[in-house]
């Protein structure tokens, strides 16, 4: 049949878009039935959420200002040195990792980098705490051993973009693998791995605010206690705390990638 | 022989400024936190022993985790669709292009970045105060930061869209639900998928840790197993868990590259 020339249409079919939201709808009940989530249950949560929410004000910022600056202190510190570790480790890491520079054990870094990066930094941290003690410590330990395996990966794509005419410039001129990694490979790298670093930075200010809970010091364990004990106004001032500092945090280290990238 | 070209200047006042905040910041931060390189070498020995008895692991735990591990799955997926469906109008109305107006975009962007903020376990902490501990918390925290994943990710996407297909629905007279309905969202809308399948990779590998603070699924034999220095059995979650994650983010991985 042929259609009117104002009429046509494109045709319907149903396609793999159909069968998939199909699926997914159908795991999403399943998931609902499993996990017992009634209808009856769920006209509950808004009132509860709402129950709860409204002990939150006011905030107690007495407590705020002095037990809740002092932990989002500390993890800010956890942050750093964890980054600083991560950085020290992932730098000769990511020059190693990049395939266009060292093929063969490009692919070794590689794996360990993939191995690091499986491990959420709480999980480290449930090892750490044990071996080096409750505290900050174990913190920045597993922080820095998990940001080394996605600062290598990102670090060795860095390396592996470069422009290879200084690399050869140095090496005709007689000079080293490792001089040519000193003058022609580092210099161009440098500013985006150092803006990875930063970036690595702001997600490690959130990684380190929830190691409290298994004890590795840092903001999380004073919500998790004020949580605990029902506390909510001290509750309230974590969460304000928090949302500010690392806005601040966010933005201040955007900025700074930014004019470095730009450079 | 002529001369070697002179070297580029240095900026010495911006290099030293530099290198002396990161040496003090790192030094105030070391010190505030205790590290001492003396104390790990010297807890080394004690980690020994922790090793030995983490290894081998528990193989005998291994069937009592099928339960937690399927409520683990079961939390990703709640999450991912609520959260996922949610995102939809969160990154419309965050989208430059699309948005109603300054004031509902400057609103949307700030709520949006407030949802970053705060980390998923933090979420997870408070809505088990709100629901009561189990898996309904897990999976109202993981739809919260599904939210603030892919409208963040997807506002961006739709921000690039090309703008004559919307334009043309307005031309003949759409809404401006029409306008997002069939001018802008058929051209997200694989950007959307992939974000999607990012955000349940992210939230499977999320929910795992959730039980540490009560909100159901594996976590929380891990939390248990933990406190009572089970690390045998610590080990053997950890390591089904890791062995899990990779598995389903290999098959989210390859539909994502069949999408792109």
């Amino acid at each position: 049949m042929i259609a009117k020339p104002g009429l046509l249409q494109p045709q319907k079919q149903i396609g793999w878009a159909t069968w998939a939201t199909f699926i997914i709808a159908a795991l999403f009940v399943w998931s609902l039935i499993a996990i017992e989530f009634s209808p009856g249950r769920m006209i509950q949560v808004p009132g509860q959420i709402a129950r709860v929410l409204s002990f939150f004000y006011p905030a107690d910022m007495a407590y705020g200002w002095n037990a809740v600056l002092p932990a989002i202190i500390e993890s800010i510190q956890i942050a750093w040195v964890g980054t600083i570790i991560a950085a020290i480790l992932s730098l000769p890491l990511a020059l190693f990792g990049a395939r266009t520079l060292f093929p063969r054990v490009a692919r070794f870094v590689k794996l360990i980098s993939a191995t690091a990066r499986a491990f959420p930094e709480i999980l480290l941290a449930i090892y750490f705490v044990p071996i080096v003690g409750l505290g900050a410590f174990a913190g920045a330990l597993a922080i820095g051993i998990s940001s080394v395996g996605m600062l290598t990966k990102l670090g060795a794509e860095v390396v592996e973009s470069i422009d290879f005419g200084p690399v050869e410039a140095v090496e005709a001129s007689g000079g080293s693998r490792i001089l040519a990694l000193r003058y022609a490979v580092v210099p161009q790298v440098l500013p985006e791995i150092v803006a990875h670093w930063l970036f690595r930075f702001e997600l490690n200010i959130r990684a380190s605010a929830v190691l409290g809970v298994v004890g590795a010091g840092g903001v999380g364990g004073v919500l998790l206690n004020t949580l605990r004990y029902r506390h909510f106004e001290k509750a309230a001032a974590v969460l304000l705390l928090t949302i500010i500092v690392v806005l601040i945090i966010d933005m201040v280290s955007g900025e700074i990638r930014r004019k470095i990238i730009r450079g | 022989m002529s001369a070697a070209p002179p070297k580029p200047a240095r900026n010495w006042p911006l290099l030293i400024g530099t290198l002396g905040f990161l040496v003090a910041m790192t030094w105030w931060s070391g010190h505030g936190i205790g590290f001492s390189l003396s104390e790990l070498l010297c807890n080394l020995t004690g980690g020994q022993r922790l090793l030995r008895e983490s290894w081998p692991p528990d193989f005998a735990f291994l069937p009592r985790l099928y339960g937690p591990f399927m409520e683990t799955i079961y939390i990703a997926i709640i999450g991912t669709v609520v959260g996922g469906i949610l995102a939809i109008p969160v990154a419309v109305l965050a989208a430059r292009n699309l948005t109603l107006g300054k004031v509902v975009w400057f609103a949307d962007r700030n709520f949006m970045n407030i949802l970053r903020t705060l980390p998923d376990l933090f979420w997870a902490m408070m809505f088990a105060a709100a629901v009561g501990f189990g898996p309904v918390a897990g999976a109202l925290a993981l739809s919260v930061f599904t939210i603030a994943v892919i409208s963040k990710l997807w506002s961006e996407s739709l921000e690039a869209i090309d703008m004559g297909m919307p334009e043309a629905v307005r031309a003949v007279g759409g809404t401006w639900l029409q306008m997002i309905q069939f001018g802008a969202i058929p051209q997200g809308l694989q950007h959307y998928v992939s974000y999607a399948l990012y955000a349940f990779e992210l939230n499977v590998r999320a929910s795992m840790v959730l039980g540490l603070v009560g909100a159901g699924g594996i976590g929380m034999i891990l939390e248990t197993q933990r406190a009572n220095f089970e690390y045998e059995r610590v080990t053997m979650i950890i390591l089904a868990v890791l062995v899990a994650v990779l598995i389903i983010e290999q098959i989210s991985e390859s539909i994502r590259k069949r999408l792109a």
